[in-house]
């Protein structure tokens, strides 16, 4: 088991350093000087050398992929080209706004989503089974932005219930978890709940309709084993293939966060991201994108070493 | 000829089921799937109007007219109402859907062919060209896809062919997974052994052997990829990426139609009605696909 | 028995088929940074010739390297080392005219009837595929496919156009034999053609192959665990443990007196149709020791009564090919002075 976690865990390196690579890529391999997108129009040409040099710009690409690389790793992301402030600090508060707006959708995203799928799957054929399987459906074809634009008017334009748009009253940039805060985060956090919820609720309900279906049930009940024990055992069988849905949703959940964000101007990764691409400040987006993706690396990690934990089959890497 | 020569001892479960008439079989019970049949006509009614826009149209798409913005929908001449300038929405999402199913089919179609490609090559070489391919193809799962799509299209800039661009690296790695997944189950068959002892060439193995053994269940699993394509490719123009105004395209709408939210909400909300039934159709009808082949998701 | 027409002074000839000095060994590294790597030595050391006509069998149980033999043959899988020449050609080198010449000359039938078959080609197009691979136009290839196929007891006009699930896994056997045919070649190797057949179509297989084999001027290496099928086919027999070449000899005396302690021992496990010969229990102790970590000098000793110091400290190698009616045999109780306390007692 252990073992399993280390070799999990080295094979993360590689995944890793090539995530770098591709993060350090992506910007560089932009058309267009990113120099003379931020400098005012009329700067000239020596103006240009000279802060492309400063900036260390004009190296071969191996080299300021290392430079960058060795910075990187201590926490130096380097400093905003729009508006000179640190990147990291920029980068990981955004990140944790995002988190915040996460925590309200995935308890949604799992809750609901394994709700619907577990009815789903227990009362197969019947009407619930076939309301849910469409919900199911729909959830896993809305475009999650224009849910969000929908639940705005709905909500917002219609009836004046939730805010359209913001993180927090005023110009608060500070979060606390009550009531006048939490409003903001509804909206957005069910537009992006419901596209994880519905591919929850479909793994889920295709998992405990496999278990439920097992001769292995049939005989407890046979037996005069109680549903509740039959539960229990539907919940050990369907927990490895469910944690690993929900691992991954909550992956995508945190990279495509960057839709919902910008409808709702919720200052997030995604809405830095967002941001940054239009301004083409380099190190911003460098150290989003890296973020974003070490996160997600990381997510699939735990994701693996909590279905070895539950799952012993898995452990044979 | 194929069912009046069959011979007195068959397998069980296999009789008279030629290659042709599984395909039959596979139409029959399309037939009789009524949630395909509604979502192949609607989908069809809305690439058929893409295609015949010009004839289906009734107005310029661009023509404005400030002094009928942000008409509802019913209104006189205006079926589905005015957008902030002015201009028709129907004719608009007529013209719309063009660009919009061009973004979201073009990429699978890629897609596909560069998947499949990549994971046959690997599949059928082995060895070390496997793990090249695979392990590249790795790294891209290490991203999600909408960041990698957004990552690569603001790297890019936006345009059309970056759209379509973005999306096709990130499909191209699932895609050749699942061929390449298949192709190793296959290569590992006998027939393919005795192919190869017949020294015909690689090509001529994999084109005649291979191929077809494989490619239906990656073309099915490719076209489960098209309702994801509609979502992200409207969702690259709705954050600017893509097409830029004027043109018609339905993420482009709704976003400049954003702040007509407050005005005439509905009108606001059309474009992307139009992404969500084309992604639920697309869907519906895969799924059929997939249950009247009986392959299993 | 149904042996071959093949002149029975067989060691005058220059043999169709020659395998020196074969190996294959089968990595398999565990690990992450590879440190553990288990090595299966599937086939080590293997000399053997095949006749023009004959019929050649390999026999041994599960594991023992016959099919890998096979594929080295064919290189199916690339040998590590050693010489296979084919009708004179050295065709272990990578040129393609060497490669050319073995697919001509050598094909193989396969055990798994329905998975030699392509699911999408008729046995028709599979049947086509070798002649037209070799060149041939695709009326040329259709004529000798129809002829090959005729031949094998599978009427072209019913089964030329009839899918592989569509017919019983018997006809499966006959077409993948007519494929193999089609390229007329000189030597087919056959992987256990009849394992997955019914008693009573096996009978009807063994019966063909023999009738194709004087029809079509054949020699074959027949690969097989079962004996009685063996007994009935086959002129000589090879012997395989644990990937080495344990005993060489004419189906006959092999049969009758077997001298290595492995081959006994399968013998003896034979079930006879004559009620008086009542079946001895093999005595051979033990379980197949792991290919990964063969037993060192003779593989067989762990399971061997006879076994002694000297058989776990050298190879036995395989004695010179005697006269007609003499056994090749690797076992230190062969030879005098060996080492063995019955060096040369055998040799009576």
């Amino acid at each position: 088991m252990i073992l399993f976690i280390l070799k999990r865990v080295l094979y993360t390196l590689p995944i890793t350093f090539a995530v770098s690579i591709v993060c350090f890529l992506l910007v560089h391999l932009a058309p267009g000087d990113p120099v003379s997108a931020f400098l005012p129009p009329q700067a000239s040409a020596e103006v240009i050398a000279a802060v492309t040099h400063e900036l260390g710009l004009d190296r071969p690409l191996p080299i300021q992929f290392l430079h960058w690389l060795s910075r990187v790793v201590v926490g130096d992301f380097g400093v905003s080209i729009a508006n000179g402030r640190d990147v990291f600090d920029e980068v990981i508060g955004a990140f944790s706004n995002s988190l915040i707006l996460a925590s309200v959708a995935i308890p949604l995203a799992v809750a609901f989503g394994f709700a619907l799928g577990a009815i789903s799957g227990y009362c197969r054929g019947t009407l619930v089974d076939r309301i849910s399987t469409v919900v199911a459906i729909g959830g896993v074809s809305v475009p999650h932005y224009w849910l969000a634009i929908v639940l705005v008017i709905i909500f917002a334009v219609e009836n004046n219930i939730l805010p359209a748009m913001g993180a927090g009253p005023g110009d608060s940039r500070a979060w606390s978890w009550d009531w006048e805060h939490l409003r903001f985060a509804v909206l957005p956090a069910v537009s992006m709940a419901v596209v994880p919820m519905s591919i929850i609720a479909r793994t889920v309900k295709a998992v405990v309709a496999e278990v439920l279906s097992q001769e292995f049930v049939r005989a407890l009940r046979a037996k005069g084993i109680g549903s509740f024990r039959v539960f229990i055992h539907v919940v050990k069988n369907a927990a490895p293939t469910s944690i690993a849905v929900v691992g991954v949703q909550v992956g995508y959940l945190l990279g495509g966060s960057i839709l919902i964000e910008t409808v709702f101007s919720w200052p997030g990764a995604g809405y830095l991201l967002n941001i940054a691409i239009f301004q083409r400040d380099l190190p911003i987006l460098q150290g989003t994108i890296l973020v974003l993706a070490m996160f997600f690396v990381f997510t699939n990690l735990l994701v693996d070493v909590l279905q070895a934990a539950i799952d012993p089959r898995v452990r044979r890497y | 000829m194929n069912e009046s020569a069959v011979s007195p001892n068959l397998d069980a479960g296999h009789i008279g089921t030629s290659k042709n008439s599984r395909f039959r079989e596979t139409l029959y019970r399309l037939a009789k799937d009524w949630v395909f049949i509604v979502a192949s006509v609607v989908m069809g009614a809305i690439l058929g109007s893409a295609i015949l826009a010009p004839l289906v149209a009734t107005h310029d798409p661009l023509s404005i007219s400030i002094l009928s913005r942000l008409q509802p929908i019913g209104s006189e001449g205006h079926i589905l109402g005015t957008d902030e300038l002015g201009r028709d929405m129907y004719s608009r999402l007529i013209y719309g859907a063009r660009l919009s199913l061009a973004m979201a089919l073009l990429p699978v179609f890629f897609a596909f062919g560069i998947g499949t490609g990549l994971g046959v090559a690997a599949g059928y070489f082995g060895g070390t060209i496997n793990s090249i391919i695979m392990r590249s193809i790795d790294v891209f799962f290490a991203f999600p896809s909408v960041l990698l799509a957004i990552a690569i299209s603001g790297a890019l800039g936006s345009s059309t062919t970056n759209v379509i661009l973005s999306l096709v690296i990130v499909f191209v790695p699932p895609i050749s997974r699942v061929a390449e997944s298949r192709t190793t189950e296959v290569v590992g068959l006998e027939y393919i052994d005795a192919a190869r002892i017949s020294g015909a060439s690689d090509f001529t193995i994999i084109r005649v052997h291979l191929f077809s053994n494989i490619v239906g269940p990656v073309f099915v699993y490719a076209s489960s990829m098209i309702s994801v394509s509609i979502i992200l490719a409207s969702g690259l123009s709705f954050l600017g990426l893509g097409v830029k105004p004027p043109t018609p395209e339905w993420g482009v709408m709704l976003n400049t139609l954003r702040n007509a939210i407050y005005v005439q909400p509905w009108v606001a909300a059309l474009p992307g009605c139009f992404i969500f039934v084309s992604s639920l159709c697309f869907n519906l009808i895969s799924d059929s696909i997939r249950t009247a082949m009986d392959i299993k998701p | 028995m149904k042996n071959s027409n093949a002149n029975k002074a067989l060691f005058n000839r220059d043999p169709i088929l020659k395998v020196t000095g074969l190996n294959k060994v089968f990595g398999r590294s565990k690990g992450f940074f590879g440190k553990s790597t288990s090595l299966v030595q599937a086939v080590t050391d293997v000399d053997f010739e095949v006749y023009p006509g004959e019929t050649l069998a390999i026999v041994g149980e599960s594991g023992c390297g016959k099919s890998t033999t096979a594929r080295l043959i064919l290189r199916l899988i690339e040998p590590d080392s050693g010489n296979i020449i084919v009708d004179g050609m050295d065709i272990s080198k990578n040129d393609a005219l060497e490669l050319k010449h073995l697919r001509k000359s050598v094909q193989m039938v396969f055990q798994d009837s329905y998975a030699s078959l392509n699911p999408r080609l008729t046995i028709g197009q599979a049947v086509m595929f070798g002649p037209r691979t070799l060149g041939l136009s695709i009326v040329k290839a259709r004529e000798i496919a129809r002829e090959t196929l005729s031949n094998v007891g599978l009427d072209p006009t019913r089964f030329e156009g009839l899918f592989p699930h569509q017919i019983s896994g018997g006809q499966r056997q006959r077409g993948n034999i007519a494929r193999s045919l089609a390229f007329r070649p000189k030597i087919v190797v056959m992987d256990e053609p009849l394992s997955a057949l019914d008693k009573s179509i096996e009978a009807q297989v063994v019966n063909l192959l023999c009738d194709l084999r004087d029809q079509y001027n054949l020699t074959y290496v027949f690969i097989s665990h079962d004996l009685n099928v063996v007994q009935y086919i086959a002129d000589r027999v090879l012997v395989m443990y644990l990937g080495k070449v344990v005993e060489i000899g004419d189906v006959g005396s092999l049969f009758s007196n077997p001298r290595h302690p492995y081959t006994r021992a399968l013998m003896a496990s034979v079930p006879s149709r004559d009620p008086k010969i009542r079946t001895q229990s093999a005595p051979i102790m033990g379980d197949l020791p792991s290919p990964i970590n063969p037993p060192s000098g003779c593989r067989f000793r762990t399971r061997c009564p006879y076994a002694e110091d000297i058989c776990g400290a050298e190879v036995p190698l395989l004695t010179p090919q005697k006269s007609a009616g003499g056994n090749q045999v690797a076992c230190h109780m062969e030879k005098i002075g060996s080492g063995h306390s019955k060096g040369g007692i055998l040799d009576e």
